[in-house]
């Protein structure tokens, strides 16, 4: 029973962790260069130098700002506005560092067995597989304009389905829809400029199912954001000449345009640790390239971060890691609750058969054949246990989406009808109990018709509760594999303390001395 | 003194002993005072022998019959038991075991069968404990064939809260002897049983000692004490008295 509490929760949370881990990975790639807010000039350049390496798979450029975003409803002169996290991205590479192609919801059904398997009222059924190319480009290919893609829980108009699929609410199908996007841009010396802002068709959404990026991220074309954030190419002005009639200054080049992070996937196999040396020395074998041009007109920052995708989302995921720490700390004290019951339970079957234990002394039994009797039983308990509670997390681990879901919607009422029979049942023996007069039998009966009821009435009354709040929690659905680590070291811990709960009564039994047993007995 | 040297003599020229017990001690300690039961008991009991252990209650002769049986020990420098020429009382841990399960049986007053086993497996606890190689077939042929010759082969599967005193106490006679020990130590056998019952069990007793058991019986009945080939009488703490009872 510990065994099963503790594997269940660990397991969630640990498949918690991996799902964080991996769609960390899906979201962000391997390794992440960033710079500060001037961003990074010649990326392209560079870009061609890291796809370069042979560990690396691909390399996307983009710039990761904050911006507000209003919203076409509600309809009227008042619009929402949503702050969001604004990644201007080249679609086209980002698909192949992260998993965005793949992580754009509104597709047409694959096929149609796909489409078959959608809910009668499901949008999917009726789109095109111009949304998804729309999707793919972020440009919409009805007007050529740029467009938008938001994560999935930005706007109101997703709600999402039991199945987890999503229905537009109250008419908003975003796709359908223009929003403005406001950003302020910042110049290299940290000044804020004036905000600007841009129409956007909306062409898809995104659901990378990690909670936190759906409900805050939008992705719009790099271009776009450069040009918005003033990180684009730029006429250079020579300063020190004198300027023209209209007070302007000679132009003598440009500035290149410029990004503010790169994300870098390794090629499978290869340790995202290892990719970050990689990427850091050619890093900065590239900038000494540049600085060292004279006809560049920008120089690279010395200081790039150079970071891990887990170093990255470090904030994410280290209270997670921390709190199934925690959690395995916890339920671990349980170990020491079910050592201590099988210890109390076997000291009083000691003492009551203290004279048995004598007989058996006198007719030869040796001290460890007594103290095995008990570690005998205390290994048993503890194997059989361990496998009851292994098999019982196992499925309620792989089964948890289903529960969750039973839990979440009503009762079917076979169900708690059939409660309410089994508690008329329990009725009837309490009934036959009394007329039979054995107070036991009353007490047991009794107990079982309550308990019964209260089940029963509870079905009855039961209205579903969905405890997995994808809000409060990152992801959109529950961890359902299990974690065989800690199952294994889980089951094993509760056999080593049952056998440990039972080695101590077995020592006692095995100090009995015959004589003593005997005479007293 | 007389009596005990000649003991010692007696049959020493005819056979080695099978048990001897040289100047044994045993003193409890319960609480400051300590009563010492036993003051340096001797005894010698050569094969084939049926002696009888006579004492005034509290006399010790239960305590003699631990310490021979190796479920208790003498005190420390307090004499010394040997089985067959080895020593019992240095011996420690699975040596000890081994002599109680192999060597000698145990009969108690209060036949001391485990409730929860049933007659049969009762019968055959020696064999099933003795050790992890031990032989349960042999075990359960000979607990089958001690239990039918003590006409208990109907009551095999029965509790022993289901039998007489008399059917516990052949039970209890069977377990001791499904070894096959050599000797069979007996704590006042019929103490608990009435005459009719207890004169059974001393027929039975009187049989296997005819097959060649050695047979030590402690009793406070002199009427008992009458079927063995010779009784020993303990007072003060010492074997004080022996004669040959035929
Ligand atoms: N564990 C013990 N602690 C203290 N005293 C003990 C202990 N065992 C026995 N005695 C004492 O040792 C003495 C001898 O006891 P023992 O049982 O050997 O007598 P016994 O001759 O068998 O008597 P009975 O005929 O009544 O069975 C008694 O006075 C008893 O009180
Ligand atoms: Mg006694």
């Amino acid at each position: 029973m510990c065994v099963a509490m503790v594997v269940t929760v660990v397991s969630v949370m640990t498949g918690f962790l991996d799902m964080l881990k991996n769609s960390g990975r899906q979201i962000v790639g391997d390794v992440i260069v960033s710079s500060g807010i001037a961003g990074l000039p010649y990326s392209d350049e560079f870009l061609v130098d890291l796809k370069g390496l042979k560990d690396v798979q691909g390399a996307t450029p983009l710039i990761d700002t904050i911006g507000l975003l209003r919203m076409p409803y509600p309809r009227g002169n008042q619009k929402e506005v949503a702050h969001v996290q604004v990644w201007a991205v080249d679609p086209i590479s980002l698909a192949t560092v992260t998993d965005y192609a793949n992580d754009l919801y509104w597709k047409p059904a694959e096929n149609a067995a796909a489409a078959l398997a959608m809910a009668e009222d499901d949008p999917r059924k009726n789109l095109s597989e111009k949304i998804l190319t729309d999707g793919k480009t972020l440009i919409q290919s009805k007007t050529g304009n740029p467009g938008i893609a938001l994560g999935i829980h930005v706007s109101i108009g997703n709600e999402r389905q039991r199945d987890g699929s999503y229905r537009p609410r109250y008419g908003w199908f975003m796709p359908e829809n223009d929003v403005t996007l406001t950003v302020v841009p910042v110049s290299s010396q940290g000044k804020i400029a004036e905000p600007r802002e841009q129409i956007f068709p909306v062409v898809n959404e995104v659901q990378t199912g990690i909670y936190e990026v759906d409900h805050n991220r939008i992705y719009i074309p790099l271009k776009e954001g450069q040009r918005l954030l003033r990180l684009d190419e730029a006429p250079l002005y020579d300063l020190n000449a004198e300027p023209d009639g209209q007070g302007r200054y000679p132009v003598i080049g440009t500035t290149p345009a410029r990004v503010t992070k790169i994300l870098v996937r390794a090629k499978q196999g290869v340790s995202a640790n290892s990719l970050r040396a990689q990427v850091e020395t050619a890093y900065a074998s590239f900038s000494k390239r540049i600085n060292a041009d004279p006809t560049r007109n920008a120089s690279m920052p010395d200081y790039v971060n150079v970071l891990t995708w887990e170093q990255q989302l470090r904030d994410l995921i280290a209270p997670v890691e921390k709190e199934r720490e925690m959690m395995r700390v916890l339920f671990s004290l349980i170990y020491l609750v079910c050592a201590g019951l099988i210890l109390s339970i076997f000291w009083s079957i000691v003492v009551e058969k203290t004279r048995d234990i004598g007989i058996l002394r006198s007719v030869g039994a040796s001290r460890l054949g007594v103290m095995w009797i008990f570690l005998r039983y205390g290994l048993v308990i503890g194997v059989l246990g361990s496998a009851l509670g292994v098999l019982l997390a196992w499925l309620v681990v792989r089964n948890i989406n289903a529960i969750h879901e039973a839990i979440g919607s009503d009762a079917p009422p076979t169900i708690w009808i059939g409660s309410f029979v089994l508690t008329g049942f329990f009725a009837i023996g309490l009934v036959y109990a009394i007329w039979r007069g054995k107070l036991l039998r009353i007490l047991l009966w009794l107990l079982a018709t309550l308990v019964m009821g209260l089940i029963a009435t509870f079905l009855a009354l039961h209205h579903g509760t969905l405890i997995w709040d994808p809000s409060v929690y990152y992801f959109t659905s529950v961890p359902d594999q299990v974690d065989w680590t800690t199952a294994w070291t889980t089951a094993i811990g509760g056999v080593v303390f049952s056998v440990i709960g039972a080695a101590i009564p077995a020592s006692k039994a095995a100090d009995i001395d015959p004589v003593e047993a005997l005479r007293y007995g | 003194m007389a009596d005990h040297q000649n003991n010692l003599q007696n049959h020493s020229d005819q056979t080695s002993p099978l048990i001897e017990a040289r100047g044994v001690r045993k003193t409890y300690s319960f609480g400051a005072v300590p009563v010492e039961v036993l003051t340096g008991a001797d005894l010698i009991v050569h094969p084939g022998e049926w002696v009888a252990v006579l004492g005034s209650s509290g006399s010790g002769k239960s305590t003699l019959l631990h310490l021979l049986g190796g479920l208790d020990r003498p005190d420390k420098n307090g004499g010394e038991i040997c089985f067959d020429g080895q020593p019992i009382s240095v011996s420690h841990g699975k040596r000890l075991d081994g002599y109680r399960n192999k060597d000698i049986g145990f009969v108690f007053q209060f036949y001391h069968l485990l409730p929860e086993l049933s007659v049969f497996e009762n019968a055959m606890l020696p064999g099933m404990v003795g050790n992890w190689l031990t032989n349960r077939s042999e075990a359960r042929k000979s607990a089958g064939k001690l239990l039918d010759s003590f006409g208990l082969s109907h009551r095999l599967a029965h509790r022993p809260g289901q039998l007489s005193g008399g059917e516990r106490q052949r039970v209890a006679i069977a377990r001791a002897l499904v070894n096959s020990p050599r000797v069979l130590l007996a704590d006042e056998p019929t103490g608990n049983l009435d005459a009719k019952t207890g004169e059974g069990i001393l027929d039975l007793l009187a049989q296997r000692h005819a097959n060649g058991l050695t047979l030590i019986m402690v009793t406070h009945d002199p009427a008992v004490a009458a079927r063995a080939t010779r009784v020993v009488k303990l007072a003060n703490g010492c074997v004080v008295q022996s004669s040959a009872s035929e």
